[in-house]
């Protein structure tokens, strides 16, 4: 396409938007709308996957030192956890830390009584987590075999169905994710073709007085761009401002527990799904609606 | 110009034939009239001329080519030596006459400074060059015939196709147009008019060709509908 062409093209996807502006402004609302809800979704659904993978990557397995271990074996132990493959930390608890630990989280006086270090009920042990949490599991079970070991804790059962939860949660996501979107691609795609249909009089005489088929693409084709491409930004700039908000307002009602996904983060996942199924489904639907008017 | 040889039209291969058997030559610089009852027809010759439609048999040659085998790329190309008017205009209607004109150079490459010369040139030829700025909604069924045809000669086509030019129109504005159509044929221009107004035909006094059921069943030089018939 020549230079001059595209300004000329451009001008013509402009001039023609502007023409039909009451169909341009129900195109963009529809492509919005189905836009925001897929958006507003996904927004959801990543913080739900989020707070799933926090709470998951907070799962580390103890492995409680045999009292009776020499401080040989406990080297060769503390040796053997660094060398494996899948686990990335490994924190040495002397008995007496994690005895000042459980005074801590128990009730003032609950362990009168222990002070003596000799009456000390809790082991040494070393605290561990893994790359990926899900490996705490095999870990644990294959760490129960090591020398100096006396026990390894990993809250077994819990963090089983921890797992179980978060990939539930996961899958029904991306299915319900997967439906929106093909509502989306449905209901965008069909607005498009409505704007071309409404317009085969416009293509039909282009085609009369001896236009090439590329030559009255073009024009739609930008314009299927920009309606897909406006149809995105805005429920974008929606969602900025009411994720912020939403942020402010967890952050005022001290439920930082909650662990959200950053605002810049979340835009720019949206950012990523959005503007291209919003310009690609514009794009795509005007070439393809346009397909049987081009065959006068 | 244009050369037909055993055309033969159906529009699926269950229906009749819509065209049977059809030879005729139409050389440069004629006026022809294409006449018969509805359904005859006429219709779909002219579609075959401007190749909207394939030959289901036979050959048909335009500006000596094959119609039959041209590829679609060059149809676009044969289009532009073609002018056509239609009976219901197809104008844009919510543009001016200007813009209607300007479009038809606009999609063939045409600068916008060549655009400009020759728009007003034509409304002048068509009688409307007051009517350049007005848009075509706001046009009498003439004028906008008038601007039809404004649009059909602007690319300086070598032949004119007019499908029922006059078929919306009164009369005297029907006269007019076909008058317009006359004198752009004087200059050299090959004409080809679809109608059954008779009036017309009879009075204009040139080649009619009559089609009945899809034959061609007469072609006088200087003919009459009555003659035709």
């Amino acid at each position: 396409m020549p230079f001059e062409s595209f300004f000329y093209f451009l001008g013509e996807a402009f001039k023609s938007l502007y023409r039909n502006r009451w169909l341009s402004i129900a195109s963009v609302g529809v492509v919005a709308i189905t836009l925001l809800m897929l958006g507003t979704f996904m927004a959801v659904n990543f913080n739900i996957n989020h707070m799933a993978e926090t709470v998951k990557n907070q799962v580390e397995i103890t492995v409680q030192i045999d009292d009776s271990a020499g401080v040989e074996e406990r080297n060769q132990l503390r040796q053997m956890l660094v060398a494996h493959n899948s686990i990335t930390e490994v924190r040495f608890v002397s008995r007496e830390e994690a005895l000042n630990r459980l005074k801590e989280q128990l009730p003032p006086g609950s362990l009168d009584g222990y002070e003596n270090p000799e009456d000390n009920p809790l082991p040494d042990s070393f605290e561990i987590r893994t790359s990926v949490p899900e490996e705490v599991i095999p870990v644990a079970k294959e760490i129960e075999g090591y020398p100096a070991v006396e026990k390894v804790l990993y809250g077994e059962g819990t963090v089983e169905n921890l797992f179980k939860t978060t990939t539930a949660l996961k899958i029904i996501g991306i299915v319900l994710m997967a439906l929106l979107a093909v509502t989306a691609v449905f209901l965008i795609s069909h607005t498009i073709r409505l704007t071309v249909l409404l317009r085969r009089r416009e293509i039909m005489i282009m085609k009369y007085v001896g236009a090439t088929n590329s030559f009255i693409r073009w024009p739609f084709l930008l314009e299927g761009l920009f309606l897909g491409l406006a149809g995105a930004v805005l429920p974008l700039l929606v969602l900025y401002y009411s994720y912020g908000a939403a942020l402010q307002w967890v952050d005022a009602a001290n439920l930082a527990f909650l662990s959200l996904i950053p605002l810049s983060t979340i835009m720019l996942q949206l950012f990523k799904y959005l503007v291209p199924l919003g310009t690609g489904l514009g794009v795509l639907g005007s070439i393809f609606s346009m397909g049987r008017f081009l065959k006068v | 110009m244009v050369e037909t040889a055993g055309l033969y039209q159906r529009y699926d291969n269950n229906s009749d034939y819509v065209l049977k058997n059809i030879n005729l030559t139409i050389n440069r610089g004629e006026f022809v009239f294409i006449v018969g009852a509805s359904g005859a027809g006429k219709s779909t010759l002219l579609k075959l001329m401007i190749r909207e439609i394939a030959p289901t048999s036979g050959t048909i040659k335009v500006f000596g080519q094959d119609l039959k085998r041209i590829p679609a790329r060059r149809i676009p190309y044969l289009r532009r030596n073609i002018g056509i008017v239609f009976q219901d205009f197809r104008l844009l209607e919510e543009r001016t006459a200007y813009d209607n004109i300007a479009f038809a150079l606009r999609v063939t490459g045409t600068p916008w400074w060549e655009i400009r010369r020759r728009v007003p040139r034509v409304l002048e030829m068509v009688g409307l060059k007051d009517k350049e700025r007005c848009r075509v909604c706001d046009l009498s069924g003439g004028e906008q015939q008038r601007v039809g045809i404004a649009r059909a000669i602007v690319n300086r086509p070598a032949m004119i196709i007019a499908d029922e030019p006059t078929g919306n129109l009164d009369p005297d504005t029907s006269l007019e147009v076909m008058n317009i159509l006359r004198d752009i044929n004087i200059q050299g221009t090959t004409i080809v008019v679809a109608t059954h107004d008779q009036e017309i035909v009879d009075r204009f006094q040139k080649r009619v060709i009559y089609l009945e059921k899809g034959r061609l069943v007469s072609d006088e030089k200087k003919g009459a509908y009555i003659r035709a018939l």
